[in-house]
């Protein structure tokens, strides 16, 4: 039962990155490859405040939200002036240099060996050590990500960001600030990715630089293609998807090696099919449901 | 300090390799072909079968792994890339397969031959040859010695043969080419083998002097990536620029601060260049204004 659990918080936490990689490229089909350098960012700098300061969680929350922004902000500036590949390629330098950081500046992040040890949350004095509660912490903050999101999406903001998906130069020559849009769009999603990031660091209570690698992005990538790019639920699904099909794998018997070298071919055989499947042109997930006319 | 300026030659050869053949590859398909990494991988790794298992000699190991090598890369473009492009797929989202393609291909080669460092290195570590204080191996030299010809061969085959042009009509201009009898899909497929045979070979090399590992086909292409943006895309002679220019500020980092920091200077340069300059320094178009 508790393994179930612990999977539900896996898919909430990864869900989360999803929607906030959503917010970061999905609306704009602007592909992002260092969101989980912004994962990582909100993790560390929770562990961090949380293990050598003692600082609670809800303090450490917004002020990662408030360093991967930050770290987001010249990222955006500089990849934001490339276009397509270039900035897939660009982001990926971003993904690489932020795990050098943390993969080598030994005095703050400790580097390869990671930082064990990260405190459980504590909700009123009261420290969260069972598993449902980590369900319904997770939830919470599932719920609130998704509302940011969502209520982006509807947003004048979040219709420029469309917009920009379908045609740039068309958005910009109706008077549409599309580069302030996309940096808005970019910082944002950072931000949205240290929530997950914080929770991480606490629940799992060790962190390391291997979890925020380009093979990371490229997961959360698949995740939101998958699920449809732009599609806040469909994201939810896939990672549900994404996360358990793996684990299926433990079953089968397979060394703990193999199965993460069989993990990583699976989650590229699904991104494979699914832009394969992909219609020409491809619009999935922001043609969505309800009159054309509204809002 | 010559040191530096020798190794940064030799690496800079390796990088030029990787650029010629991706950015002949890349001015035909536009796009950033990924599972090129795993056509480097595979030459290391079909030398290593060939010199270390068969007990071959480097001749053979050579052909092997540059035929190996195009066949793969040409089964890639045949069963994948050609159906995807069928099929309209964006320039990202063949950007993506080819990097979950390389996933899965690196994967089964670190299934094959497990996750450790493997080496070609025959017999004990040479010293090499003293040059004014330095030192200069003969991998390096062969290194640079086949960069060189490459180089030449590859301006010599675009200057004068029809393949040549065939290639740069398809980068120029591909619908016009198509319209003037150019196949396009013919160009693009033997390109594929070129380039492939070129990345195996700069594969072999950077194995010889580094030894490999099943990821070891990234880091390759990524510089030769950056080097090809660099220097401009579609500017062939140029690449030696950038190819140098990379290898010299890799190497003066890992000498100051420390090997760990190579990926993260290589992609500082690229990102540097990219806001500065982003048409490369020789100054040719990444890309052209769509209206």
């Amino acid at each position: 039962m508790d393994y179930l659990l612990h999977l539900v918080i896996f898919v909430l936490i990864y869900g989360m990155v999803a929607l906030s990689l959503n917010v970061a490229s999905g609306f704009t089909q602007l592909i992002s490859l260092a969101q989980a350098g912004f994962f990582g960012v909100g993790a560390y700098t929770t562990a961090i405040l949380g293990l050598q300061y003692g600082w609670p969680f809800w303090l450490n929350l917004p002020l990662g939200m408030g360093v991967a922004g930050l770290v987001a902000l010249p990222v955006a500036l500089v990849a934001l002036r490339t276009v397509e590949d270039y900035f897939i390629i660009c982001t990926m330098g971003m993904g690489v240099i932020l795990f050098s950081v943390m993969n080598n500046w030994v005095e703050l992040t400790r580097g390869p060996m990671g930082i064990p040890g990260i405190p459980a949350v504590s909700l009123f004095g009261h420290p969260l050590t069972e598993k449902w509660e980590w369900v319904l912490l997770g939830a919470g903050c599932y719920a609130l990500v998704f509302w940011v999101a969502n209520n982006l999406k509807r947003s004048a903001l979040g219709r420029i960001l469309v917009g920009i998906s379908e045609d740039e130069i068309f958005c910009q020559s109706l008077g549409k600030n599309v580069g302030l849009a996309k940096l808005q769009s970019f910082v944002l999603g950072a931000m949205l990715a240290a929530v997950p990031g914080a929770l991480y660091a606490h629940y799992v209570s060790y962190i390391d630089p291997t979890s925020f690698t380009i093979q990371e992005s490229i997961f959360v990538l698949s995740i939101i293609i998958i699920g449809g790019m732009g599609n806040l639920w469909g994201g939810l699904a896939a990672a549900a998807f994404m996360i358990i099909v793996p684990e299926a794998l433990r079953f089968v018997g397979l060394p703990g090696g193999v199965a993460a070298n069989v993990r990583q071919m699976l989650y590229g055989a699904a991104l494979i099919l699914v832009i394969w499947l992909q219609q020409p042109k491809p619009t999935t997930g922001t043609v969505e449901s309800g009159p054309a006319g509204r809002g | 300090m010559l040191q530096i300026l020798i190794n940064s030659l030799a690496s800079g050869a390796t990088f030029l390799l990787v650029g010629l053949g991706f950015s002949l590859l890349y001015n035909t398909v536009r796009f950033f072909n990924f599972s090129q990494a795993f056509v480097i991988t595979s030459g290391a790794y079909a030398m290593f079968v060939t010199v270390i298992i068969w007990r071959a000699p480097l001749w053979m190991a050579i052909i092997i792994g540059a035929s190996l090598a195009s066949a793969i890369g040409a089964t890639i473009e045949i069963y994948v890339f050609r159906q995807l492009r069928l099929r309209r797929v964006s320039s990202w989202g063949l950007l993506l397969t080819s990097l979950s393609g390389y996933l899965i291909l690196q994967n089964t080669i670190s299934l094959l031959f497990d996750d450790v460092t493997r080496s070609v290195r025959l017999g004990a570590v040479q010293v090499g040859h003293e040059v004014g204080g330095a030192y200069i191996t003969d991998i390096q030299l062969l290194a640079i010695f086949v960069s060189m010809i490459v180089l030449f061969f590859v301006m010599f085959v675009l200057r004068t043969t029809s393949f040549g042009l065939a290639i740069r009509g398809i980068s120029s201009n591909p619908e016009l080419s198509v319209n003037f009898g150019i196949s396009a899909e013919r160009t693009i497929l033997l390109t594929t083998l070129f380039s492939s045979a070129l990345a195996a070979f700069a594969g072999m090399l950077s194995a010889l002097d580094t030894d490999m590992t099943p990821t070891m086909g990234f880091r390759v292409l990524i510089n030769g990536i950056i080097a090809m943006i660099i220097s401009g895309v579609g500017s062939y002679p140029s690449l030696v620029g950038g190819a140098f220019i990379l290898a010299m500020s890799q190497h003066t980092v890992v000498y100051y601060f420390g090997s760990q920091w190579m990926d993260a200077v290589s992609f500082i340069i690229l990102i540097a260049f990219l806001s500065c300059k982003p048409l490369g320094f020789s100054g040719r178009r990444l890309k052209k204004i769509e209206i």
